[in-house]
């Protein structure tokens, strides 16, 4: 009986980490990675991650960064991502949104800060 | 924020305590870390109450091992669905229309009308039965059903996010 209930309990435990390796990144393509170079059109520095939209040469990206306590810890303080400034964006495309990247690291007043 | 969302959900997250929640540096890790531990004590409750049900622990008495589980449990799950509901409120309009959490809530609704009527039916059941009784038929069903139910619900929970 015990077993048993081991052997469902694994089977039941592994199918999300299934679909997980099937989906492999979410719902970004790491395969394609853009950098999104602009100004801030808007930003806001908010769980569970701060996001900013910017206007990039091809059009306006929304970038999400990381979660704010992160963001702080490693010194891209609101300041530092704040509507007018200049930022530089390496991610990923979304799949689902088009205009959406998720950014594995930023650039911004001449410091580079991962975002994961 | 999502304009697609209803309008309630709308004014939920834009509301002056979804800007809080998310504004604040500490609100939403605690509710997520709160989350998660409450989830891991519901999950033991539930799955003493559920082994017990289907046959295993074999030798304690079964109504007094499924009613203090079940107790464990529900207090568990306030404190589920308390913290849940500060990360809901962080972006419900999103969240809302996440067809995974869909499929979640709507498994939450179906575990607890298990719970209510099936469940309580096996655990009345168990008021007669000695340690070493085999468990009734409806009470392993009830047991195998409601684990199966929840730990979809966990699983789900964690995908919200991938999809």
């Amino acid at each position: 009986m015990l077993r048993r209930m081991a052997l469902a309990a694994v089977l039941v435990g592994a199918w999300p980490a299934l679909l997980l390796a099937h989906h492999g990144w979410g719902s970004y393509d790491a395969k394609n990675p853009v950098t999104v170079t602009g100004k801030i059109l808007t930003s806001q520095y908010e769980n569970p991650h701060a996001t900013i939209t910017v206007q990039g040469t091809d059009k306006v990206w929304t970038v999400t960064l990381a979660p704010t306590s992160r963001m702080r810890n490693r010194g891209a303080m609101p300041e530092l991502v704040a509507v007018g400034a200049e930022v530089s964006a390496y991610g990923y495309p979304s799949t689902a949104d088009p205009n959406e990247m998720r950014a594995e690291r930023i650039t911004a007043a001449g410091k580079t800060i991962e975002m994961r | 924020m999502n304009s697609a969302a209803p309008g309630f959900l709308i004014a939920l997250e834009t509301s002056e305590i979804g800007a809080l929640i998310r504004q604040s540096v500490w609100i939403y890790p605690t509710a997520n870390i709160a989350h998660v531990l409450a989830i891991v004590l519901f999950a033991g409750a539930i799955a003493v109450m559920d082994v017990r049900l289907m046959g295993a622990l074999a030798g304690s008495d079964p109504a007094r091992v499924v009613r203090g589980a079940r107790r464990a449990a529900i207090l568990a799950l306030i404190a589920v669905l308390v913290s849940g509901a500060v990360l809901f409120t962080a972006e419900a309009s999103h969240v809302a229309l996440n067809g995974v959490f869909q499929i979640k809530m709507a498994l939450i609704a179906f575990g607890i009308v298990h719970a209510l009527f099936i469940g309580g039916r096996a655990v009345r059941a168990l008021d007669t039965l000695g340690p070493q009784a085999p468990m009734p038929g409806f009470a392993r069903f009830a047991g195998a059903l409601s684990m199966l139910m929840w730990l979809s619900v966990v699983g789900l929970g964690r995908y919200i996010a991938y999809n």
